[in-house]
């Protein structure tokens, strides 16, 4: 009877060191995805987007909310959307694709280029992670 | 700790918890004040168990969104600690080192450039752990790759919070030409 309060706190501390280590994770890949130069978004296979960086709402000129859940598609113009749709629907294995399109930013047509891999085993399974540059 | 393992600890521990408290609550005898106490403590046990687990869940599903984006980045990447040895390396990293894994983790990133690129590599490693600010400056040194293979790269570096116990580390963005 003794022993119980030691042995409550001995897991309670373990479990605190555990969530410790959880949030250092979490802090370390969200730094790492949300402070990275490039412009980066994840998406589901159908091009949705569940995840923008801050250097692709930069880019984009499109708040962070308004990309998630969006399509990737519109931010490429009219006009190219349908070569984009085509270029997605082709993705396939664990290769990295690149595609130059059009983008609308800000109201600005720029050349965009995309650089998609897909995520997880088999590849998809996790989604598409993207690259966006503005091309030269 | 991989956070597929989380939620199946946390559940261990609470129901450790809850079984120490049943426990004790059998030795109390049943009409008292401290038993009912006992008992409300173990009702709001249940309800924390529930929102932590419902927290957990969510956690871990997010960090295995981003830990997945890291390994399946378009870029190469690697992760140092503050001695310089790798500690993380993506799968773009592993192409284009054209490297197994576990020839990369754990040995000095520093061994991977050309001699004639390693002081200036070094000296660009201190800056941001030094907590130098500013976007990460880039520049172009050899790499080996396997087989004796050299390759022209451009690098670039900055501060990054070690994964498991948060402390300084850098993260490196190689990309060839």
């Amino acid at each position: 009877m003794a022993q119980q309060p030691v042995d409550l706190k001995s897991v309670w501390l373990g479990l605190k060191a555990e969530v410790d280590e959880l949030a250092a994770e979490r802090r370390h890949y969200l730094d790492f995805f949300e402070s990275a130069s490039e412009a980066y978004v994840v998406t589901d296979l159908a091009g949705i987007i569940g995840e923008a960086n801050g250097a692709a709402v930069d880019l984009l000129q499109r708040r962070k909310r308004e990309l998630r859940g969006a399509s990737l598609a519109v931010a490429v113009t009219l006009d190219h959307r349908p070569e984009f749709r085509r270029w997605l629907a082709s993705l396939a294995g664990d290769a990295l694709h690149v595609l130059r399109t059009v983008a609308l930013a800000g109201g600005e047509r720029i050349e965009l280029e995309l650089a998609a891999r897909l995520i997880g085993t088999p590849p998809g399974a996790g989604g598409i992670s993207w690259r966006l540059r503005a091309a030269p | 700790m991989t956070p597929q393992k989380s939620p199946q600890f946390l559940s261990t521990t609470v129901a450790a918890v809850r079984e120490l408290m049943v426990k004790r609550l059998d030795s109390v005898p049943p009409g008292g004040e401290s038993r009912r106490e006992m008992e409300m403590a173990l009702e709001e046990l249940d309800a924390m168990w529930e929102e932590l687990q419902g927290q957990a869940a969510l956690l871990v599903r997010e960090n295995r969104r981003y830990a997945e984006f890291f390994e399946y980045s378009p870029d190469a990447y690697l992760i140092t600690d503050a001695g310089g040895n790798i500690r993380e390396v993506n799968q773009a990293a592993l192409e284009l080192l054209r490297s197994p894994r576990d020839e990369l983790v754990g040995r000095p990133l520093s061994e991977r450039v050309a001699a004639e690129d390693r002081a200036q590599f070094l000296a660009r490693a201190v800056n941001p752990m030094l907590g130098a600010g500013g976007e990460p400056a880039s520049w172009r040194a050899r790499l080996a790759a396997a087989q004796g293979a050299a390759l022209d790269c451009e690098l670039s570096v900055r501060a990054i919070p070690l994964k498991k116990s948060g402390v300084g580390g850098l993260c490196w963005l190689v990309r060839r030409g």
